[in-house]
């Protein structure tokens, strides 16, 4: 089912945690919370769920007000950070907890958690204690817990942030997985915009209490439409370029000596914010061709993958990536920089 | 909405169907069914209001059917709140009005006499019905502010609130502000605030004779010496006992704790006593500087040093308690930093681990300053002339001046040496307190103890602790002989006169002098435990899990009193319940009442501590889950609590037996106390038996917290609970 928020506000006292908020969340998505810790994502998550209701604005969930309903009478559940297992209970019994709650019988209750710990792969370990699982078993059994509830929203508070590299991104994978299949209204918050970008159909990305946008995880990337968005969403190089219009829909955007042609159609001729994302510049011994950025390499790390380099050039001290492991250049090198067109971007302020 | 609807036809019901007015019988005769109409006694609240000429009822009950209708309208939630919440406030404030404004004698007040004429009627303290409906509309307004979105939309936690708050305003709040009222009123009752001024500057109080020579101090002085002595020398005693238990390696560390459960198990006045049978005219030590100097015994143990040596005897292991954790709670990583910096052990200690237990010290000062001012117990038995004020308001309730103003005047003052030690104690640990344990784990061991330090703390604490022991075994040994001081033949007869059963043809009797206020005090205290517990808990749920608007203020009052001495609650409690609208003096509902909010704020401390320990995404999960609030405290928090549950369980209880000062004011012959029994047979000098009593209240609470124990389960009584996070407990 949808959630929607018209105008919400939450304060405590005068600290104002979410300040007018409003987005729609349709049914059957996986929408992203995305925001630096204390952007109010996850007072805007506890909104939904119910365990904070708002200062002022409406909260809908499948078209019904539901401002003032406590968590308990709204059709919800939600997955902790900490997985918040009840510890003096089996796994069966912490899957049964809210299928008893909703006043199932026992035994029913029973059957039902079976096939929800099935479904997450955790069939067998019925009788284990929470304690007894490991960091992704305990999440799986939360998944769970939350499932078999058949909530018509499903919320998640950081799921992933207590478990290890590797097992993070098997465990986002099959959350999902499990959303995709089961055609469920999930909404994720994470600060991580990996993460985001990898489970999200989605993605709205709050800061200071406000959203900053909102659109697809290609949308935000390449075209963020805000100075913090082009920080936030991946590395970028923020520099000073002048524009200037070489036809509707194209400029040219110059940075020191470089020059690059990128699609646009809105920006004015004149000084502009420019981000410059790092996998987009190219370095090459010095000298290049004409167009491209003298520099001098400042400092060079070898990353297994890549290498990265700090370039000080004349629109700035550069970050950039390069997947050119087999020739690293040494710091203090003279370089050309050039740019690809699909990693510069116009910033509005 | 079944709940408004619920509550409506139950507050009507009682409005018609039961006695508004409290019965001199009570409820269990029956006698009222049929003169529930007639009887001006007996009548429900309809009928007063309309038979009986109470008309100022009517408006209460028509507010309460406005409830009704707004709960059959087909409305829209938040409407529904709205006209509930108008409805009910306004027969709240109907009820309140009526009941401070018409008392025994009409108005109560002499401005609404003057402006609304003389009234010719009168009414006594609310009943059954009044009381029922009084909670009705109580619980219809808590509804009322959840379903405008208040709380959290819960209706029980609104209603859970609005019960702890209803009950700290009814219980606490109103007693202590009558004792202010009393002050400023002369014996027919009348406004004179210049009586305060008078009864206040009395030289009894404030004289400074005993310094420049010749004559005795004022109580006042009194107290606040004897509180001071008494905080230095226990917080200096306990901070040795701290650091022999934690930062040495002394073989009788677990002994140590032993002597921190005494105390609380002890009446407050055996250590008295035991000091009376060592050091009294026919003490033991009296007895032998006779015996073998020929040196006339004297009463010299009585005053100033009795009471101050029994002080330190019985609050050393309340010192101990507080100062233990500060000890522990110094980290070792700070110590084991300063060690690298080239510091030995002693300039570690002195610069780095002294420093940081600084605000734990004032802490533990604070403490035993407001244990001392406070104790009732040790000045009564050991005092003599030396009066403190505890004692001296005792004497103006009970003895001869029956000086209730006196009484209040002093209670006053009292309460603002309490109050004003509480506030100075939360500015200091609340400013200055370097919380040194966070939730990760401190690797490190704590430096031991320098030489210097450790010799110094065994050769006081271990001594001490010695003679403690000693004196709880003469106490001991005091019930077994037949008159001490004269006749050290063993025997039993003073627990035979007081706990004899004689067989008799009409089956057992209970003759011995004790059994009366033996069970009276078990029955009561049995009744008030678990009721102390609930209420304590529940307000620490609320205190530590929900956010709502008065949130600090509800938590600042069950602190607040938690330090307000237990003479002024018995004081305070006397002038508040005397009269209507709540008159409950000489019944056993008035101790029980006592009890309760005597120790409920115990049960928040623990209550709190314990709950801060438990994730609290444990509970949201459980709400996310489809648990209510109630479930959700009996399914998950409840199972997590059960050391704390244990604890204000045995707490309750044994507050409740070993109580003196504040229900000293409220027995009756019919409901006698057992602590208040053991102080009157101490004041006619009957040790013997007073012994043998106290001896038998020690191994009664010793069962009843075993019992407990095993009927909660788990044994974790006094063991600090692992930190409980959701999943990795």
């Amino acid at each position: 089912m949808s959630v929607e928020f018209r105008d919400v506000v939450k304060r405590y006292g005068t600290a104002t945690a979410v300040a007018g908020v409003s987005f729609i969340v349709e049914a059957g998505t996986l929408v992203t919370l995305l925001g630096p810790s204390g952007c109010g994502k996850t007072t805007t998550l506890r909104m939904i769920a119910g365990l904070v209701l708002p200062s002022e604005g409406r909260i809908l969930i499948a078209g019904r007000d539901v401002t003032n309903l406590s968590a308990t009478q709204r059709d919800v559940s939600m997955v902790f950070q900490s997985y918040a297992l009840f510890p003096h209970m089996s796994v069966l019994e912490n899957v049964c907890y809210g299928l008893r709650r909703s006043g199932q019988r026992k035994a029913e209750a029973a059957d039902r958690a079976r096939e929800g710990l099935k479904q997450v792969g955790l069939a067998g370990f019925e009788e284990r204690q929470p304690s007894e699982l490991s960091g992704g078993q305990q999440q799986r059994v939360a998944v769970a817990r939350a499932l078999v509830l058949k909530p018509s929203v499903l919320l998640f508070d950081e799921p992933l942030s207590n478990l290890d590299a590797r097992l993070r991104r098997q465990m986002r994978e099959e959350i999902r997985e499990l959303q995709q299949r089961l055609g469920l209204t999930v909404v994720y918050v994470t600060h991580d915009q990996q993460e985001a970008m990898a489970v999200s159909d989605r993605i709205i990305v709050m800061n200071a209490g406000r959203i900053e946008q909102q659109g697809g995880p290609r949308d935000l990337y390449e075209r963020p439409a805000t100075p913090f968005l082009a920080r936030f969403m991946g590395e970028s190089n923020p520099a000073r370029g002048s524009i200037r219009r070489l036809a509707p829909d194209k400029v040219s955007v110059r940075l020191g000596e470089a020059e690059i042609e990128i699609a646009d159609t809105a920006t004015a001729d004149g000084e502009a914010t420019v981000a410059v994302r790092p996998e987009a510049i190219t370095v090459e011994p010095a000298p290049g061709p004409a167009g491209t950025l003298p520099g001098k390499i400042a400092k060079a790390s070898y990353l297994g993958t890549h290498m990265e380099y700090s370039i000080n050039t004349a629109a700035g001290t550069l970050f950039a990536t390069c997947p050119r492991v087999e020739r690293p250049l040494a710091a203090g090198a003279a370089v050309a920089v050039s740019l690809a067109p699909r990693g510069v971007i116009i910033v509005r302020q | 909405m079944r709940a408004p609807l619920a509550w409506s036809v139950a507050g009507l019901l009682a409005a018609v169907a039961l006695p508004w007015y409290a019965l001199q019988e009570g409820l269990d005769s029956g006698a009222w069914l049929s003169g529930l109409w007639s009887s001006e006694d007996y009548a429900s609240g309809l009928a007063q209001s309309i038979a009986h000429g109470k008309w100022w009822l009517a408006p209460v009950l028509a507010s309460l059917a406005a409830c009704l209708a707004v709960a059959l309208l087909p409305l829209e939630r938040e409407r529904q709140g709205t006209l509930l919440l108008l409805a009910s406030g306004l027969g709240l404030l109907l009820f309140v009005a009526q009941a401070l404004g018409i008392g025994l004698r009409g108005w109560t007040t002499e401005w609404l006499n003057a402006l609304l004429g003389e009234l010719d009627a009168r009414q006594v303290g609310i009943g059954a019905g009044g009381a029922l409906v009084l909670i009705a509309l109580l619980s219809l307004l808590s509804i009322a502010l959840a379903l405008r979105g208040g709380f959290g939309g819960d209706a029980f936690v609104a209603g859970a609130v609005t019960t702890v708050a209803a009950s700290i305003v009814l219980f606490t709040a109103w007693p202590i502000l009558r004792i202010l009222l009393q002050a400023f009123q002369d014996g027919d009752g009348a406004f004179m605030p210049a009586l305060l001024i008078d009864r206040l500057a009395a030289e009894k109080i404030w004289s400074l004779r005993c310094l420049t020579g010749g004559g005795r101090c004022g109580v006042a002085w009194n107290t606040l010496f004897l509180a001071l002595a008494c905080g230095a020398g226990t917080t200096a005693l306990g901070l040795a006992f701290a650091l022999i238990a934690t930062r040495t390696c002394f073989a009788y560390k677990k002994t140590l704790r032993v002597l921190t459960v005494l105390p609380i198990i002890t009446p407050p006045f055996v250590i008295g006593l035991a000091l009376i049978l060592v050091f009294g005219r026919s003490g033991l030590v009296n007895q032998f500087l006779e015996w073998s100097m020929g040196v006339q015994s004297t009463r010299w143990i009585y005053g100033f040093q009795g009471v101050f040596l029994a002080q330190l005897f019985a609050f050393t292991p309340v010192a101990f308690l507080v100062l233990i954790g500060v000890v522990e709670g110094v980290s070792p990583t700070l110590e084991e930093a300063s060690q690298t910096l080239r510091a030995d052990r002693w300039a570690t200690f002195s610069t780095v681990s002294l420093p940081l237990m600084r605000p734990g010290l004032a802490n533990a000062f604070l403490v035993g300053f407001i244990e001392s001012i406070a104790d009732f117990g040790n000045p009564i038995v050991l005092g003599g002339d030396y009066g403190v004020l505890s004692t001296e308001i005792y004497f103006a309730v009970v003895g001869a001046q029956l000086d209730y103003g006196r009484a209040a005047a002093l209670a006053l003052l009292l309460l603002t040496f309490a109050l004003g030690a509480f506030f100075l104690q939360r500015r200091i640990v609340g400013t200055r307190s370097y919380a040194t344990i966070s939730g990760k784990g401190d690797s490190g061991l704590p430096t031991p103890l320098p030489d210097r330090a450790r010799r110094a703390a065994q050769w006081i604490a271990l001594p001490w602790a010695g003679f403690t022991l000693l004196l709880y075994g003469f106490a001991f040994v005091g019930g077994l002989v037949k008159v001490w001081g004269r006749d050290y033949t063993p025997t039993l007869d003073h627990y035979a006169k007081a706990f004899a059963i004689e067989h008799t043809a009409d089956g057992l009797i209970w003759s011995g002098a004790a059994w009366n206020s033996f069970w009276t005090t078990v029955k009561l205290a049995a009744i008030a435990a678990p009721l102390t517990a609930a209420l304590g808990l529940l307000a620490a749920w609320l205190l530590v899990r929900q956010r709502f608007a008065g949130r600090a203020t509800l938590e600042f009052a069950t602190m607040l009193s938690f330090a307000v001495p237990g003479t002024v609650i018995g004081v305070a409690y006397v002038f508040a319940f005397n009269v209507p609208p709540i008159e409950i003096t000489g019944t056993a509902m008035i101790i029980v009442l006592c009890f309760i909010f005597r120790n409920m704020p115990v049960g928040v401390r623990a209550g709190m501590a314990a709950m801060s320990q438990i994730d609290r995404s444990l509970d949201e999960a459980s709400l996310t889950l489809r648990g209510r609030a109630p479930q959700t405290l009996v399914y998950v928090v409840l199972p997590l609590l059960r050391p704390a549950i244990v604890g204000a369980l045995v707490y309750g209880f044994v507050r409740a037996v070993t109580t003196v000062s504040a229900v000293v004011f409220l027995v009756t012959a019919e409901y006698e106390l057992a602590t208040t029994y053991i102080i009157l047979r101490v004041i006619n000098g009957d040790y013997g038996l007073a012994i043998a009593y106290s001896c038998a209240l020690i191994v009664l609470m010793l069962a009843v917290i075993l019992v407990i124990q095993f009927l909660v389960g788990e044994r974790r009584l006094g063991r600090r609970a692992p930190q409980i996070q959701g999943g990795r407990a």
